[in-house]
């Protein structure tokens, strides 16, 4: 089996790992990181479950290859919150309902963080455009965008 | 997904031997958000990848003394929307490249990628062939350059040869005073993948002639430059009446696609209502 060392800093954590040629991020995320939280969804690029942030940018592990992450930064859901305390966006999708059965939540997150990281006051427009690539199937999106404006209000400190 | 061998070249010239030496066995890879979905699929199964997202010379917009824009291959579509060169230049190329599939597809995918898998549903190779832009190819015996039209053969075929890489997407200035227009037409808004897509450049030549460029494409299975339709468009002083009849004899004649998204028939109504939509606003 084709396999390759790289450098990989995942949530602030350093990693050296020989990763097989054919292996995908969230797959060494999942396996072999443990860090369970990106999910595998669709595995097709269509349902952004598996989004996790690169050098600060959201893509899909799922259609990624670990290899392609050399040198790079991964942030996943795990990266959000500060020990026991939520991350003001976890908390906003617990106090508004964004979420159901939960498991597109990690992906919304990600997408929603990088979104709040470079635009402080999204409108409400902006936050649907940013999450475009996410798929929910209970929710039904208005209390996930309500989610995301709500954690901003709370990040701009109002 | 199958096993298969990884390289990661440093240099043109070190991919370009490796293309040489490995020849149809290895595929070349950019982001790779579509060529992991078709190698998931089984619909490929390379015995070698070689990623070019290593090679400086294929990162980055900038432009010549003579005002061509120049992106690399490996250039992401959200690197282009965001570039300010590319808004200041040509806008309907970074408008375009902002609104492309979603945000994270945008984050990875590129356009040389995107322009070498010859998906017919996107959106960057119709709006490249109305702004005229060439394609810089390299193999070990050299470069070429090909225009859209030459490079764009058929239903994900390219003029691309199995030794070639594309280097880059050059784009001329825009003419002096020309209206453009993009516009993607979504099956739902949920939709990332356009059903049709129309691209228009038009603007005065030094005659005082309206000149355009009109080019059809996801509708069809590579973009179609209208050439009949603009030459009629810039020959006669063409009235409403007039514009009707000639989008009709034009779409009528379109090879459009029949596929999950829309059959034949659907897409030609909505190129019509696209060209209806949007060419009154070049005539005038």
């Amino acid at each position: 089996m084709s396999a390759h060392e790289i450098h990989i800093q995942v949530n602030g954590e350093p990693h050296q790992t020989t990763a097989p040629a054919r292996q995908m991020l969230s797959d060494f995320l999942r396996d072999t990181l443990y860090l369970t939280g990106t999910k595998r969804g669709c595995e097709t690029g269509t349902c952004g479950a598996c989004t996790v942030l690169k050098d600060g940018q959201p893509v899909k592990s799922c259609l990624s290859l670990t290899l392609q992450s050399d040198g790079c930064t991964i942030t996943t859901v795990e990266g959000l919150a500060n020990g026991d305390q939520l991350h003001p966006l976890q908390q906003a999708f617990l106090d508004a309902g964004g979420l159901q059965c939960g498991y597109c939540t990690p992906g919304f997150l990600m997408s929603s963080f990088a979104l709040l990281a470079g635009n402080q006051n999204p409108s409400e427009a902006e936050v649907r455009r940013a999450l475009n690539g996410h798929l929910c199937r209970c929710t039904g999106y208005s209390q996930i965008v309500e989610s995301v404006l709500k954690a901003a209000e709370t990040l701009r400190g109002n | 997904m199958r096993d298969f061998e990884y390289q990661s070249p440093k240099s043109i010239h070190e991919l370009c031997d490796a293309l040489s030496t490995h020849g149809d066995d290895a595929k070349l890879m950019a982001g790779g958000t579509a060529m992991m979905l078709a190698m998931r699929q089984r619909l490929l199964s390379p015995a070698r990848i070689l990623s070019i997202g290593r090679i400086p010379e294929l990162h980055g917009i900038c432009t010549d003394d003579a005002g061509n824009l120049h992106i690399g291959a490996y250039t992401t579509h959200t690197t282009i929307a965001e570039s300010r060169l590319a808004q200041s230049t040509h806008p309907m190329l970074s408008k375009m490249a902002g609104g492309l599939a979603n945000w994270q597809v945008r984050n990875q995918g590129t356009l040389g990628g995107n322009l070498c898998y010859a998906d017919p549903s996107t959106d960057p190779p119709g709006c490249l062939m109305a702004l005229d832009a060439k394609l810089v190819l390299q193999s070990s015996s050299g470069r070429r350059t090909l225009n859209m039209q030459e490079f764009c053969v058929d239903y994900f075929e390219t003029a691309l040869q199995p030794n070639e890489v594309l280097v880059s997407v050059v784009i001329p200035p825009l003419p002096p005073g020309a209206t453009c227009t993009y516009e993607r037409h979504l099956k739902t808004p949920a939709d990332h993948r356009p059903m049709a897509n129309l691209s228009i450049v038009s603007w005065l030549d030094n005659q005082g002639l309206k000149k355009f460029r009109i080019v059809v494409a996801a509708a069809t299975p590579f973009p179609q430059r209208l050439v009949a339709l603009e030459n009629e468009l810039t020959n006669t002083k063409a009235s409403e009446a007039m514009t009707v009849h000639a989008v009709r004899s034009v779409i009528e004649s379109l090879p459009t696609l029949s596929d999950a998204r829309a059959d034949s028939a659907y897409r030609q109504r909505i190129v019509g209502v696209l060209l209806e939509r949007h060419l009154p606003e070049h005539l005038n």
